[in-house]
């Protein structure tokens, strides 16, 4: 799960400063498991000053010399333990660095994700202001610069592959999902042109059916495994939509959810080739 | 019949509503007698996803100086489709509209399940929501950096069409033009001078030749195009107001050695003050302001530019050696007054070492429901994902945060309203029912909120009437309406109405009653924020010796004991835990200014008095679950006999969470018994506290400090400056064997101030 971590905070700067979680993660979080607000009520017939009664302990009233206390009970000599000790959590405190998380998944594309971010600007050159396109271009240009010369991480590589393939899709909310993603993540790497991004994607979530042919046509040819998957913003869908070329397995348990609320989201736009 | 702690749960899950008393006693001499007034804890924003809100006016009584709306207490006719007001019984015909209603077909707000309900109303157009960011340049490099980043992201946080307005300052004040094209232009204003709100807006262009006749409409009719130079839709800005945000530098004016940069946050507060009264009064608006320093020049100065000088501390404060004190405390008191008046409410992020002067400007937030953040950086953890969470949304994607709130309170005949206590200012409405007897912001019936969120809470101080000899008939009801107008952050017009009652009863022949019914989580909270409240402006041993008869005065009304022999007392289960809050409340940073900053103590109280009574309750009283081999987590006493060799404490004080491991548990994990497979059951242990703390920390706002030690770790004091102190250096050696971790102080301990508190309660003379 790439975009589902914690790192820690700031202990430079921050005196105590709690660890940072990532937007994913933060937007998954569900009820809480176990709320801690349970209090105890101190004895009430004590003797004056005597402190409350402890269950007894089993370790040794002197400290014992460092080494020989007994190790938390053995596996074979069956402990309270296993019943005691919560069960291991899938808590994402696991996943420290997303950086580490698998190369194996392919490398994303520069050529792709930059030439559906320009076929989409090209759609909206038809129905917004210039001043407007000319500005997005230049922060597309820029995007195009830092990756090209290396200084975007393979986390916004990814995510920014992903996120061109959501707007191909049409998948504006889960393409805007990721934007925000990427601006909460690593702001430092994308403040500069992911504004751009950002206004391209309301631009072209504006545009009637038409104007966004050419920017979705293009989708067809390739042989483009089932994309439903991405159409929570939830964050796995996220990761499991990598770039085209390596396919994905299927999922097709859910029709995608237009949840757009432009007006223009009436118009559903089907992913073709998801049509069997 | 369910039992109380049900009822209680229910009743706070559905109205966001917790009382002292769920039997209330019918006369007022009996009320008095009970020592806790008559008061709730109300969260008027509650979340309930279970509630859709509906789409038409509610239905008002007709009397004019009632305009209770209808609700499930009301007497209905469905024949001759009258309802009877449950407040001042006036009898009321239901509009036209109602004319299909009977026993069968009732509308949503009659239905017993709807006491609290929710109505979408039509008041004048639409209005964006309005965020004006001021920004302090005399930061640190790395601080501006991580500050213009976090500004920057949070564009693509606020809704697309929420108007957004930028202001920096340092030396000079600068009001930021905002416009898609075209060269970036600001109005510089000197820090120095003290402007009258009329000639900034003058300044600014605001009040050209505003068409004569001042018109009652508030909207921005007559200057939209002044007012859409400094604030514009983010949606139309973003690119260009996220390339200024970059290209902001530090304040270029050179600090010479041994001063502090001269920062002008008086002035720049007024002029962002100014700019929203001019161009959108009485719409909802947050002021963000970021600062990295204290107040050092202009009006609003808090200590001047001399390094040598410090701060003031709380020693200058009692020696009345403060010298911009009072002045500075003023001039930012009738700044929040006017934004108050206006709807807008101010946040104050302040980032820094040392202190920043939260101690003067605390009232900008306190009294406009705004925010107050208190870090050591902009580039920490805790303010960027702090901020962040300014911006949460809820289960329907809404914005956690609500504007323009107008809280206004009806009681039956039998109360009156003393006060309120929490984010708000008074509205003065003058009511029969406002009681003389004020408590907290009292003298009204109506408050102002001009800032709510989801978990902002109110305390409200009510007062029982009836005289003794004419007590009110055994069997009624009395009851309370809570009306909320607000501005939802969707921009509609909204109007939520709580309605709850409860039964009377005779304190003589019922007092049992009276006892179980007794809610001592939010007695203890709505005492303490009394106490809060107090401590603002009354000395600390005033306070706690108020707070101390209170205690002794309730144990003896409720206390089991023969006369004279602290040994038979006895509290009930419903009251078990209230001295203990008190104890832990007495030692809190919410009346113990030692070891505090006065900024830190504005700090503390500003989020005790607004949070709902779980998190306030924390802050009182921190929570200690201890986790072993014995069984799974479990609450333990906050006493040092539950510090243990073999456990692993986490401790939540709501500002602080602490992971603490007992002597044992840090030995073994030193000697690394978690990275061998047959000790898995120790790796789970050790992870079982750090996923308990990250469940706290995804939610908690303001994000806390988390603090991970063991014993002997110097940051162990954190904790050990928490628990009651029963084993001291005192009495280690009194008590044979050692258990627990004895703690260096000279504190009373819970025992100590319990054998106190008997031999008191049961004094005959006393």
């Amino acid at each position: 799960m790439d975009d589902m971590y914690v790192k820690p905070g700031n202990q430079e700067r921050g005196w105590n400063d709690p660890p940072q979680f990532s937007y994913g993660l933060q937007m998954a979080h569900g009820p809480p498991k176990n709320l801690l607000n349970k209090r105890v009520a101190p004895p009430q017939a004590s003797g004056a000053g005597t402190p409350p009664m402890i269950p007894p302990i089993s370790s040794p009233l002197a400290p014992p010399p460092s080494g020989v206390t007994a190790p938390p009970p053995h596996p074979a000599r069956p402990p309270p333990a296993s019943a005691a000790t919560p069960p291991p959590s899938l808590g994402p405190m696991r996943n420290r660095s997303e950086a580490e998380s698998s190369q194996s998944a392919c490398e994303p594309d520069v050529e792709h994700v930059v030439s559906v971010l320009k076929r989409a600007l090209a759609a909206c050159r038809q129905a917004v202001k210039d001043q407007v396109c000319n500005d997005v271009e230049k922060r597309l240009r820029l995007l195009e610069d830092s990756w090209r010369s290396g200084r975007l991480s393979l986390p916004v590589r990814k995510r920014m592959d992903t996120l061109s393939s959501e707007l191909q899709m049409g998948h504006w909310d889960s393409a805007d999902e990721i934007h925000r993603s990427l601006m909460v993540d690593h702001v430092t790497e994308v403040s500069q042109w992911m504004v751009g991004v950002k206004r391209l994607i309301a631009e072209t979530r504006k545009l009637s059916p038409e104007l966004l042919e050419p920017l979705q046509k293009v989708v067809q040819p390739s042989a483009e495994p089932d994309r439903n998957a991405a159409e929570s913003v939830d964050a796995e869908s996220v990761q499991e939509s990598v770039d085209p070329v390596c396919a994905d397995p299927v999922h097709d348990s859910e029709p995608p959810i237009q949840a757009g609320l432009g007006p223009d989201s009436a118009e559903p736009i089907q992913d073709p080739a998801s049509q069997s | 019949m369910a039992t109380y702690q049900e009822f209680i749960q229910q009743n706070e899950d559905r109205d966001g509503v917790r009382f002292s008393w769920n039997l209330w006693p019918s006369s007022r001499l009996e009320a008095t007698r009970l020592v806790v007034p008559v008061s709730c804890l109300f969260t008027p924003l509650k979340e309930r996803p279970d509630l859709p809100p509906i789409q038409y006016e509610p239905v008002l009584c007709s009397r004019a100086n009632c305009k209770a709306v209808l609700n499930p207490l009301c007497q209905v006719d469905f024949r001759a489709k009258i309802w009877a007001c449950n407040f001042c019984f006036q009898r009321n015909p239901f509009p036209p509209s109602y004319a299909g209603i009977s026993e069968m077909n009732q509308p949503a707000e009659l239905m017993p399940q709807f006491s609290t309900i929710e109505y979408i109303v039509q008041r004048g157009p639409p209005t964006p929501l309005i965020f004006l960011y001021v920004v302090d340049t005399c930061l640190e490099e790395e601080d501006l950096q991580a500050l213009k980043e976090s500004l920057q992201m949070s564009l693509s946080l606020l809704p697309p069409n929420a108007l957004v307005g930028l202001i920096t300052f340092g030396r000079m004040v600068q009001v930021h033009e905002l416009s898609c094209e075209g060269i970036a232009k600001s109005y510089v204003f000197r820090g120095t001078k003290e402007l009258t709100p009329k000639q900034i807006q003058e300044m600014l262009g605001l009040t050209k030749p505003s068409p004569s006749g001042q018109q009652g409409r508030p909207m921005a009719a007559p200057n939209t195009t002044a007012s859409c130079r400094f604030l514009q839709p983010v949606h139309r800005v973003d690119m260009n107001l996220t390339d200024l945000l970059g290209e902001l530098q530090r304040d270029p004016w050179p600090v010479p050695q041994g001063k502090r940069p001269l920062r002008s946050t008086g002035v720049a507060l007024s002029v962002a003050v100014s700019l929203l009264e001019g161009t959108f009064p009485n719409t909802g608006a947050r002021v963000m302001l970021f600062i990295g320093g204290p107040p050092t020049q202009g009006p609003g100065m808090v200590v001047g530019d001399e390094l040598k000088t410090p701060i003031r501390s709380w020693h200058d404060i009692q020696k009345d050696n403060a010298r911009h004190l009072k002045k500075a405390t003023k001039y930012y008191e009738a700044m929040a007054n006017r934004s108050a008046v206006n709807g807008h409410s101010i946040d104050i992020y302040a980032c820094a070492l040392d202190q920043t002067g939260l101690l003067e400007m605390k009232c900008l937030s306190n009294l406009t429901g705004g925010h107050i953040v208190m870090g050591d950086s902009f580039n920490t953890s805790l303010f960027k994902q702090t901020f962040q969470r300014v911006f949460s949304k809820d289960y329907n994607s809404d914005f956690r945060m609500a504007f323009g709130g107008v809280l206004e309170v009806k009681t039956s005949r039998e109360l009156k309203v003393c006060g309120a206590i929490g984010p708000c200012v008074t509205l003065n409405s003058k009511s029969p029912s406002v009681s003389e007897n004020e408590m907290g912001v009292g003298g009204t019936t109506q408050w102002k909120v001009c800032s709510l969120n989801p978990s902002t809470t109110l305390g409200m101080y009510f007062e029982v009437v009836n005289q003794h000899n004419a007590p009110i008939p055994q069997g009624g009801r009395g009851a309370i309406q809570f009306i909320t107008q607000y501005q939802h952050s969707n921009t509609q017009r909204r109007i939520r109405v709580s309605t709850v009652a409860r039964n009377w009863a005779d304190a003589q022949t019922q007092i049992q009653h009276i006892e179980s019914s007794f809610d001592q989580e939010a007695a203890a909270v709505l005492m303490a924020r009394l106490g809060v409240f107090r401590a603002e402006s009354e000395e600390g041993p005033d306070v706690l010796r108020w707070l101390d008869r209170q205690l002794i005065r309730l144990c003896q009304k409720f206390g089991q004991f023969n006369k004279d022999d602290p040994t038979s007392f006895r509290l009930s289960e419903t009251l078990s835990l209230y001295p203990q809050f008190m104890f832990h409340l007495r030692r809190s940073p919410f009346l113990q200014v030692f070891n505090n900053s006065p900024d830190e103590s504005s700090y503390y109280r500003h989020h005790f008095v607004r949070q709902d009574l779980t998190q306030s309750l924390i802050m009182i009283q921190p929570i200690l679950y201890s986790y072993s081999f014995y069984g799974p987590p479990e609450p333990v006493l906050l006493d040092s006999s539950s510090i243990l060799p073999d456990r692993i404490l986490l401790m939540d004080t709501f500002f602080q969470l602490v992971i603490y491991h007992g002597e044992t548990i840090a030995q073994w994990q030193k000697a690394s018994y978690q990275e061998m497979a047959e000790y898995e059951n120790f790796k789970q242990l050790l992870q079982a506290p750090l996923d308990d703390a990250q469940e706290i920390l995804q939610t908690r706002f303001p994000m806390p400090r988390y603090i991970n030690t063991e014993h002997g770790g110097s940051q162990a004091r954190f904790l050990l400056s928490k628990v009651n102190p029963s084993q001291t250096h005192n009495n280690l050696y009194a008590m044979g064997q050692e258990t627990g971790a004895p703690i260096l102080t000279d504190d009373v301990s819970l025992q100590v101030f319990m054998d106190h508190l008997k031999k008191l309660a049961v004094s005959s003379s006393a």
